[in-house]
């Protein structure tokens, strides 16, 4: 099944290619929307389900859903993004960072995968029960710290949104 | 070894592309909303590299870290825009060059 994920691959890259490159706002998100999905196929391939459906739920449903509010929003219809006000040379600056960055990246995970071997998959590994043990076993206090950020997530965006701050 | 057969370093190398592609747009685009979906960009490649490295290490560890992040990026996101909503009723733009109201 490589097909499947040289396919994938190249739809998540197009996608973000297409999300940094293209100049007005709305096909930029759907951009963005086309690598999520990619995203969500490539964890069904890495036997892990129940992230796939919270990437299509929660990212291309809610995050996604919110960014395309606030565009409409804040964006007046049929304005393009004004020409940027950078020069060359800052996108120069930029693209050198980054290939930097990625060298260094490329340099700092070399190896990983030989250090790691190959393991067997144990038998229904990644199906949701299982996932659900292991969040209330081991990870049952970051739980409930999450649960809190997310209160305080929802009171300041109320906050902050409000008429006057 | 034939190079088309998918391992882990494919993952990691798809991971590492993408996660470039995010910085590239937060260091190159100059609206703030384009910064933002970035950024979720960037954030999307370490959830592959988390899922990938869970399935080649047989630990289910990575997948519930994942589920965290998406708890935390909601979070972000909610917060993000609604500063960024306030930020245009002062400005009337989400241009990030003008956002340099706190420059000392």
């Amino acid at each position: 099944m490589d097909w499947y994920f040289w396919i994938f691959a190249v739809m998540a890259l197009g996608g973000g290619l297409f999300t940094i490159t293209y100049k007005d706002i709305l096909p930029c998100a759907m951009g963005l929307l086309t690598v999520f999905i990619a995203m969500a196929a490539l964890y069904l391939h890495l036997n892990a389900p129940l992230v796939a459906v919270f990437q299509v739920t929660i990212y291309a449903g809610a995050i996604l859903v919110l960014v395309l509010f606030v565009v409409m929003l804040l964006m007046s219809p049929g304005e393009k993004i004004k020409k940027s006000q950078v020069n060359c040379s800052n996108r120069f600056m930029g693209a050198v960072l980054t290939v930097g960055l990625m060298i260094f990246l490329g340099i700092g995970t070399k190896g990983l995968s030989d250090m790691i071997g190959a393991k067997e998959l144990p038998e229904k590994f990644g199906n949701p029960g299982q996932l659900g043990i292991v969040l209330v076993q081991k990870f049952i206090l970051h739980f409930e710290v999450v649960s809190v950020l997310l209160l305080a997530a929802l009171v300041g965006a109320i906050y902050l949104a409000k008429k006057r701050i | 070894m034939d190079i088309t057969t998918v391992t882990l370093n494919h993952y990691i190398a798809l991971s590492v592309l993408l996660f470039g592609l995010g910085t590239l747009g937060v260091l190159v685009r100059r609206n703030t909303l384009l910064i933002f979906m970035s950024i979720e960009l960037m954030m999307n490649a370490v959830n592959l590299m988390l899922v990938a490295f869970s399935h080649y290490k047989a630990d289910l560890s990575g997948q519930v870290m994942v589920l965290f992040i998406y708890a935390v990026a909601a979070g972000e996101v909610a917060v993000g825009l609604a500063i960024l909503i306030a930020l245009f009723r002062h400005l009337k733009n989400v241009d990030i060059n003008n956002f340099n109201i706190m420059k000392g």
